[in-house]
């Protein structure tokens, strides 16, 4: 914290910081439009299909009685694994009183509320009959894995809900009592309301510092849990390539890597679009980067254990498997994730010039797209070797590829995403700002005090 | 290969060629043996029974000449061939086999080897035969079941000539239990001179999950009766009920849920949401502070 300035100082301040990361609710251009255009026209033409899928039933997906699980299940592993970054920057980094990602806190909830709620909705479509989603809650079993799944991506969904709006409660006050004119009369409303009559007095910063410590110890459990519980679905089986025991902490770092890619590449879209160069700053893209080459050693350390290991046994079903990946119908896809999206970034990373902003954003995007794949290299070449002797099956049953609807489906997933982040940019400031004006000494008694 | 298969069709014909031309000639001693059982026919009708059993796949039905193609024949029951043996002669020649006969010293006892026989002479021409194929009678079937003590008493009547029903003695009733698949054969019994008769159910007869058994009471085939169904009896062993249902496995229904799995389940997402709520409550709190 730096020192304490008078109040003309602090004053000032503060109204350059409100006016900074107010500009993302402000600004409203024709680029503004023409995002929210593309988006919602992919969108659609998703849900389209989606419509298409629920007249004509799974038929229309490449999906048949040995591959079950298709690109859907891989897209719902990815978007559970970008959303538990939410769990390590805003809880984990935040309890550990780390001072340079405080400013991404909120980026990092954006991209965790985006992720576990996109989760939920690629479940109900990856269902056959959706009509009947209310019975896994009112006959789901106890003794299946895939409860947990349902009752973990709600639990860690409110958490992140939560803890993305007990912080912004000062700030939706301030906004209240400060904001602009620009700012348009009906999100001014909705900070009234959601503002709860903030005063700022010594008992609600009480209230909301000990509301947000319960939340960021409650989200280390769930949030763990959550990628730990996905990975379930496929360690509880007996088939290669999924019967590990090291899958829950595999999935976990797996996540992480995409997690930081994912908020790297948001930070950067903030930082140019709205600004806010002096908040996001080459400190915070300097540590990402660190940050992303810690979890992406820790995710390849997994990646020799999961793959050497059997690698040295090759025991039949496995030895397939395994064949099929370094060397067979999956080689491309399988060495492009691990070299593109893990080595080579790791290598590159290392060095300071990758971890300035623009170069670490191209290699995060690269990191974000071979996450996707691996996602999708642990769901389907597995289900594509039944362990039975299968005869008399149409060869179409025995491989996979996805179709057109369930591209479509997927891209619509991405685009919700991607939405559900620009209408929050959109809302709130993409930045605490009575705790960073607290980190830079304006006492809190201006930051509360209403407008002149 | 080819030589194989030459050499072996070598021998069967040599084979067949000595089983034609050798006679079958039986020891002088066994010819003039006694058959030790009278001739009557409950030996007869039995002896029917083993011949369906164990010789007609062979020697065909009686008197129609269809048995099996091989060389040498079967000869048919009626035949002469086969009527040209004395009693002894027949025992013998059942008894020891030849080529294609088998022996059946080891598998059928003496007295029914003898049965056989008399069943044989049934058809010889210079005996009276006793089994006739005479047309079927009425008959009335009654049948109850004694619980306590295990029994199945039966009680019989057939129409004489007279349309009256008198009662039906030395009749064989077929006792037997309903089965999913067909009824299970479980013994006979003969009426007595009364038209009495009781069958005591063996102990190892299994009936439904309460030792129920459906048991079904017939006579035989040479009257025409409706056969008596005893529904519901429990004379038999319980059904012991393999456990279809393992408890304690993956997926398995919430009846069957491990305990540890539900108790991890049920105390981690109960913390978690309790935990939520106490947020909530604090949301709650902040907005009463806000009041003051």
């Amino acid at each position: 914290m730096e020192k304490i300035k008078s109040p003309e100082e602090s004053r000032k301040l503060l109204d350059k910081i409100t006016y900074d990361l107010t500009r993302s609710i402000v600004k409203r251009d024709e680029l503004t439009n023409f995002w929210y255009f593309i988006l919602i026209m992919f969108a659609a033409v998703g849900l389209w299909g989606w419509g298409i899928q629920i007249r004509d039933g799974l038929g229309v997906t490449g999906m048949r009685d040995y591959v079950s699980w298709g690109m859907y299940i891989a897209n719902f592993v990815f978007f559970v694994a970008i959303s538990l970054i939410g769990f390590l920057i805003s809880s984990a980094l935040h309890l550990l009183k780390i001072q340079w990602s405080k400013p991404i806190s909120r980026v990092a909830e954006q991209v965790a509320i985006a992720g576990v709620a996109l989760a939920g909705i690629i479940i109900i479509n990856d269902m056959g009959r959706p009509d009947r989603f209310l019975n896994v809650f009112l006959h789901g079993r106890f003794a299946s894995p895939i409860i947990w799944d349902v009752t973990v991506v709600t639990t860690y969904l409110t958490i992140s809900v939560l803890l993305f709006y007990i912080p912004l409660i000062p700030d939706l006050a301030l906004l209240r009592d400060k904001g602009t004119d620009d700012i348009p009369k009906w999100k001014m409303k909705i900070y009234t309301i959601l503002a709860l009559g903030w005063k700022g007095n010594a008992e609600q910063y009480k209230l909301v510092y000990h509301a947000m410590r319960i939340l960021m110890l409650l989200i280390i459990p769930v949030g763990l849990s959550i990628h730990t519980v996905t990975s379930w679905l496929f360690a509880a089986t007996l088939r290669s390539g999924w019967d590990t025991t090291i899958f829950g902490p595999y999935f976990v770092a797996g996540a992480f890597v995409a997690g930081s890619a994912a908020v790297v590449i948001v930070m950067y879209a903030y930082r140019n679009r709205y600004g806010l160069k002096e908040y996001f700053g080459e400190l915070q893209f300097d540590y990402m980067g660190k940050l992303l080459v810690f979890v992406s050693l820790v995710y390849l350390y997994f990646n020799i254990n999961e793959f050497l290991v059997p690698g040295y046994k090759m025991k039949t079903a496995e030895g397939i498997h395994l064949a099929n990946l370094f060397t067979g119908r999956y080689a491309l896809m399988f060495w492009s994730t691990q070299l593109l999206g893990l080595i080579f970034p790791i290598l590159l990373m290392l060095m300071k010039f990758f971890r300035r902003p623009l170069p670490l954003t191209i290699i995060s995007g690269f990191v974000l797209v071979a996450s996707w794949f691996k996602r999708y290299i642990i769901v389907i070449p597995t289900l594509e070797h039944p362990f039975l002797p299968v005869q008399n099956v149409p060869e179409h049953f025995k491989h996979y590829s996805p179709t057109s609807i369930e591209i479509m489906i997927t891209l619509f997933s991405f685009m919700a995403a991607l939405l559900i982040i620009t209408v929050l940019a959109k809302m709130f400031p993409v930045i605490t700002i009575w705790e960073y004006a607290e980190e830079k000494g304006i006492p809190r008694e201006i930051i509360s005090e209403p407008k002149k | 290969m080819t030589k194989k298969i030459y050499l072996l069709f070598v021998l069967v014909l040599v084979l067949a060629v000595q089983g034609m031309a050798q006679e079958w000639i039986v020891p002088d001693e066994y010819k003039s043996v006694e058959n030790p059982l009278p001739y009557n026919l409950t030996n007869v009708q039995k002896g029917k029974d083993l011949y369906m059993k164990n010789c007609k796949s062979c020697h065909g039905d009686v008197g129609k000449h269809n048995g099996l193609p091989l060389v040498p024949p079967p000869p048919d029951v009626t035949s002469d061939i086969m009527q040209a043996n004395t009693p002894g002669e027949l025992f013998y020649r059942i008894t020891h086999g030849r080529g294609g006969m088998p022996q059946f010293e080891t598998t059928i006892s003496e007295d029914d080897r003898w049965r056989l026989v008399n069943f044989i002479r049934n058809y010889n021409p210079d005996v009276e035969p006793v089994l006739v194929e005479a047309p079927p009678k009425k008959a009335k079937l009654l049948a109850s079941v004694n619980e306590a003590d295990k029994k199945v008493e039966i009680f019989a009547e057939v129409e004489n000539t007279d349309k009256q029903f008198v009662e039906l003695p030395e009749a064989t009733v077929k006792i037997s239990a309903k089965k999913a698949f067909g009824n299970l054969p479980i013994g006979e019994v003969l009426t007595n001179k009364d038209g009495r008769a009781e069958f005591v159910v063996p102990e190892t007869l299994i009936g439904d999950e309460n030792g129920l058994v459906n048991i079904v009471v017939e006579l035989e085939d040479n009257f025409i009766t409706d056969q008596v169904v005893l529904d519901a009896a429990k004379v038999g062993q319980p059904k012991p009920l393999p456990k279809l249902i393992r408890k304690e496995i993956l997926w398995s229904t919430n009846e069957n849920v491990q305990s540890w799995l539900l108790l991890s389940y049920l105390g981690a997402v109960g913390a978690a949401w309790l935990s939520i709520a106490y947020v909530v409550f604090q949301i709650f709190k902040i907005w009463k502070a806000g009041k003051k």
